[in-house]
């Protein structure tokens, strides 16, 4: 590791400050799993680190109108906390597919989503429940949906002066979602592909299985996670019969834009968000009937 | 009581399991300093400018070593042609190109990233099928055209039995490289006792982790010009090693440098130095043409093998000499034609690794009996018992086999009924029900396997033991001294045992000292499936003699005993005909597998494992080795992928190097333990710890072929090539229907 300066300042504003005097050279601290690694390997030699644990509330979790998601909450976190996992079961079960337990006891959601990996698990599920992501900087804050937040591999809209606060995820009781992730390994693996997808239906529509609203949202088959609009489509509006889940299936592997690497080949991810838009898809529609 | 047989709990459990087991990460000495090595990080390059100036003068440093600091530079267990550091041409990712010691790790690793480096990058040489052909360019001096071992087998008339054949089954075959993936990374630290010169009789010591003391003292002495007992080797406890410590890694760097320096010098490898920095399992090419008769007589069998060895020999010419072994399998074949070569490249360098040649030779050989099998329409199990070895069977080297009884018939039934392997079919509508939403497909498999105990093809096989009876009246304590390396595979546990037998005293009187070149002989490697077997003779041997002192009243009763097996031979040159072993053990594999046909994720459900081990000394020892074994070998059949791109390591870690998880590993491994003593085996035992590998990778290709129709003749079964290769089939389906 090569020299740095620490900072732990415990607000927002003194967080920010430092952030807008090193700019690009400063790195914040969260969970550090992915940081530390990455200044070990000398793939960051950042001058100034910016831990943010000692800024009170970016902690918590609670639930009004909307959740809200502070974010240094863990993905351990997520995957216990009763309010988690009794109104958004997906991300209580899309953080227990990461990592192992001591990894998940400190990683938080909002490194992960900073991290901006095409292949960030916690990404696919929160913008298919439509989320938004709170932004401080030193000229304020601002709210990004968070299907707007990635904008690259590794790279974000945020500014080199902004910490992400937390995540709002608005409530809505007609809304399901789920996730599949597709690994070689069963568990402590990096997704190969992943599916996020979620439904909403008015209780009257729900006989005639009508979708009202949905979305697909496609992990680690882009340079960002990305929703699969034409698939989406397909589908809104409509009623969900088998034939037009998986025509958008189909459309949503096209939509994809894989790519080769070690874990797998671009037309094998291309394929595999076929397969999982459709048995999730169908999966759902089962539910409801 | 008998001590022999019972699953008495291992010697070094409760240390393992509290953490009081000192590995050599853990060990510290007062004043010690920190090494880095840099690696050259590039396959294959000549070094233009080394200059370590500034990493000489960085804080903490206490010196550089480069090529010119190492008095015999030269190393390597089958020839001594590889260099300790690097002095102009680079030929792996592995190489070592200079060392930094510093008083803190940190330091050291500043301070070898100051070291410049200028190279003359030249072009990699990598696939041994092109490396062996005419024109080629040259990987080392030492071996012109690349080829550094060629063994031919001739047995009978090949081209008389393929005119003999009904069917024939012609395949090629690719095997891949594998990690092993120890828990415990290279560590070590040595020093000197005191102001150290070499024309005194100090020496240095080295406490690290190795399978073998004496060849590590043997491979430091050479290279820094030292006489053996200046060197002394100690091995504290050892995170697995699997064939993967064979090879010298930080041993003799250690010493180079505490020798210099006369002070403690310690390195704990990352694993991502781990992963580049040792040897992996050879890839293996094998082009296969076997014929057999309407009923099933397998009567000809013509394997060619390539094999990477990647740049030095080290054990690649035994693994060679194995694999051309194995590639008939366990079967009496009257007509053999065998051409087996291990070509030099630029790739990772290739080593022991469990099974040494085996498993690659029998993913071939029982995949050609189970294509024969589909061809004839015979059961897997009925076409082997018409081949299997037995008795007076005359092996490819035209000689029989050693031992006494050949269980094989027994094993491959034994397995077979374990299984249900008959039953099948009904198991099949079970669990169909269940597995059909998932769009699963249910297959079963078979094969079987020989692995030979100890070192073979003319190797004098011996092992030292000492045992000291102190006491009175009764014998109150027993020393017994060795030098066997306990790797986790709990050799320590079963030589006690063995001893606490011979002797007839209860294991708590039994002290080891062992794995220290200053107190024991050589007892040889813990490879090769030889240590109970071997160090087991030893041990019973210096035992009874040491008895039988105590009985003619000697106080205390010592005894030193040196076991030497009945003699092997080498290949003959021309014909290949030897005798190659002292001893094998016997093993068969039935697997089920249930296959995403969407995903083409590939799951083991079950496996039930077969081994004639001779005599059972600690059975629940056995049944750890049985079941890790197969999970290492599920992990090469499946998850394990390494990939390298031009000789660069693109898997370095384990986040990208993917050994099985827990929820990975099969649902059930069923072991059965047989007991069918060897003549020569202490107490008629054999040698267990490689041959549950052996089969599992043809059992796990067989059972998929049998749910989807599809035969994979290379693998990892990654879901994507499984995949490929299911549309392949959809395709010629399709195209076979018009």
């Amino acid at each position: 590791m090569k020299p740095f300066t620490y900072f732990s300042p415990t607000t927002l504003s003194d967080a920010t400050r430092v952030l807008a005097d090193y700019g690009a050279d400063a790195r914040c601290l969260a969970g550090g799993t992915d940081l530390l690694i990455r200044m070990k390997r000398h793939q960051w030699l950042p001058r100034a680190v910016v831990n943010l644990k000692r800024i009170p509330w970016l902690r918590d979790v609670a639930i009004n109108a909307e959740l809200r998601i502070g974010a240094l909450v863990t993905l351990q976190d997520l995957v216990r906390a009763p309010i988690i996992r009794e109104h958004f079961p997906v991300l209580a079960y899309a953080a227990s597919k990461m990592a192992g337990v001591q990894v998940r006891n400190l990683a938080t959601v909002g490194g992960n989503l900073c991290n901006a990996s095409p292949a960030a698990d916690t990404a696919p599920p929160l913008i298919a429940l439509n989320a938004r992501a709170v932004v401080v900087g030193a000229r304020g804050e601002r709210v990004i949906p968070l299907d707007e937040f990635f904008t690259g591999v590794g790279k974000s809209a945020l500014a080199p002066d902004e910490i992400l606060c937390e995540i709002l995820v608005p409530r809505d009781d007609a809304v399901r979602a789920s996730f599949i992730k597709l690994e070689h390994r069963e568990a402590m693996d990096i997704s190969i592909a992943s599916v996020a997808v979620s439904l909403r239906n008015q209780k009257s529509e729900i006989k005639n299985q009508k979708c009202e609203d949905v979305r697909i949202v496609l992990g680690a088959v882009a340079p960002v996670p990305m929703r699969a609009r034409q698939a989406e489509e397909i589908l809104r509006g409509k009623e969900l019969t088998e034939e037009r889940i998986r025509q958008a299936a189909r459309v949503a592997a096209r939509e994809a834009q894989p790519i080769d690497d070690v874990r797998g080949s671009a037309w094998y991810r291309r394929e595999m968000v076929e397969v999982l838009t459709r048995r999730q898809l169908i999966a759902m529609g089962k539910n409801v009937a | 009581m008998p001590q022999l047989g019972q699953s008495l709990t291992r010697l070094d459990a409760r240390a393992k399991v509290t953490g009081d087991a000192q590995y050599p990460g853990d060990i510290n000495l007062p004043g010690q300093l920190w090494m880095k090595v840099l690696f050259a990080r590039r396959p294959h390059a000549r070094i233009k400018r080394l200059d370590t100036a500034q990493a000489e003068r960085a804080p903490g440093v206490a010196r550089v070593f480069t090529a010119r600091d190492v008095p015999v530079n030269e190393f390597g267990l089958g020839a001594k042609d590889a260099p300790v550091l690097v002095a102009d041409k680079v030929r792996w990712v592995g190489e070592k190109i200079a060392l930094v010691v510093a008083e803190t790790e940190a330091q050291a690793e500043y301070a070898r990233d100051l070291i410049a480096v200028e190279y003359d990058d030249l072009p990699a040489i990598i696939d041994p099928r092109d490396a062996m052909k005419p024109g080629s360019a040259q990987v080392h001096p030492a071996y012109p055209g690349n080829v550094i071992k060629h063994i031919p087998i001739r047995k009978g008339d090949v081209a008389q039995g393929f005119a003999q054949s009904d069917v024939i089954v012609e395949s090629e075959y690719h095997t891949p490289a594998q990690e092993h993936a120890y828990l415990q990374p290279e560590a070590g630290i040595a020093y000197t006792e005191s102001a150290f010169s070499i024309d005194d009789e100090n020496r240095v010591t080295v406490i690290v982790a190795g399978q073998w003391t004496h060849e590590d003292q043997e491979q430091i002495a050479h290279a820094l010009g030292l006489r053996l007992d200046q060197v002394r080797v100690i091995y504290p406890a050892i995170g697995g090693a699997f064939g993967g410590r064979e090879d010298m890694s930080v041993q003799i760097i250690l010493a180079l440098a505490a020798i210099k320096l006369n002070r403690p010098v310690k390195i704990i490898w990352s694993r991502e130095e781990s992963i580049i920095g040792h040897h992996k399992r050879h890839p293996m090419w094998l082009k296969s043409k076997w014929g057999a008769t309407r009923d099933g007589k397998i009567i000809a069998a013509q394997v060619e093998i390539i094999s990477d060895a990647g740049p030095y020999t080290t054990t690649s010419t035994k693994v060679l000499g194995n694999a051309a072994f194995g590639v008939v399998g366990p079967y009496e074949v009257p007509n053999v034609q065998v051409d087996a070569y291990t070509i030099a490249t630029n790739n990772i360098v290739s080593g022991a690794f469990r099974g040494f040649g085996g498993p690659q030779a029998h993913f071939q050989a029982e995949t050609q009996m189970n294509k024969l099998a589909e061809k004839l329409g015979m059961d897997p199990v009925e076409i082997r018992l018409k081949n299997v070895l037995r008795e007076g069977s005359l092996l490819s080297t035209q000689t029989p086999l050693p031992g006494g009884k050949v269980s094989l018939p027994q094993i491959v039934e034994k397995c077979a009924d374990e299984f249900g392997w008959s039953q099948k079919s009904k198991i099949e509508n079970i669990v169909l029900s269940v597995a059909k939403d998932r769009k699963s497909k249910i297959g079963y498999g078979f094969a079987c396997a020989l692995k030979n105990i100890g070192f073979s093809f003319g190797y004098q096989e011996n092992a030292w033991a000492k045992v000291e009876l102190h006491g009175a009246a009764e014998i109150d304590q027993v020393i017994v001294y060795h030098a066997a390396a306990e790797v986790g595979q709990g050799t320590h546990t079963a030589l006690a045992q063995m001893a606490a037998n011979a002797l007839g005293v209860p294991l708590e009187k039994i002290e080891l000292r062992a794995s220290d070149t200053a107190t024991s002989e050589n007892s040889g490697s813990v490879s090769a499936s030889r240590m109970t077997y071997i160090g087991g003779n030893a041990i019973k041997g210096a035992s009874e003699r040491a008895l039988k002192k105590w009985n003619d009243e000697e106080r205390p009763a010592i005894a030193e005993y040196k076991y030497l097996a009945p003699k092997t031979t080498n290949y003959d040159p021309e014909t290949g005909k030897a005798t190659p072993n002292i001893a094998y053990g016997y093993v068969a594999q039935a697997v089920e597998v249930e296959v995403d046909t969407e995903t083409g994720h590939v799951r083991v459900a079950r496996v039930t494992c077969a081994d004639d081990v001779g005599h059972a000394i600690n059975p629940r020892l056995i049944e750890g080795q049985i079941e890790g074994a197969v999970i290492q070998a599920q992990g090469w059949t499946i998850q394990e992928n390494f990939q390298s791109k031009n000789g660069n390591v693109l898997t370095p870690h384990l986040s990208t190097y993917l050994i099985p998880g827990i929820l990975d590993v099969p649902d059930r491994v069923d072991s059965v333990i047989l007991e069918f003593p060897d003549y020569n085996g202490p107490w008629g035992a054999r040698g267990m710890a490689e041959m549950p590998f052996i089969p599992l990778a043809p059992a796990i290709i067989a059972a998929v072929h049998d749910a989807t129709g599809v035969w994979f003749d290379e693998f990892p079964l990654t879901p994507w090539k499984v995949l490929e290769g299911l549309k392949k089939k959809l395709d010629a389906d399709r195209f076979a229907r018009g």
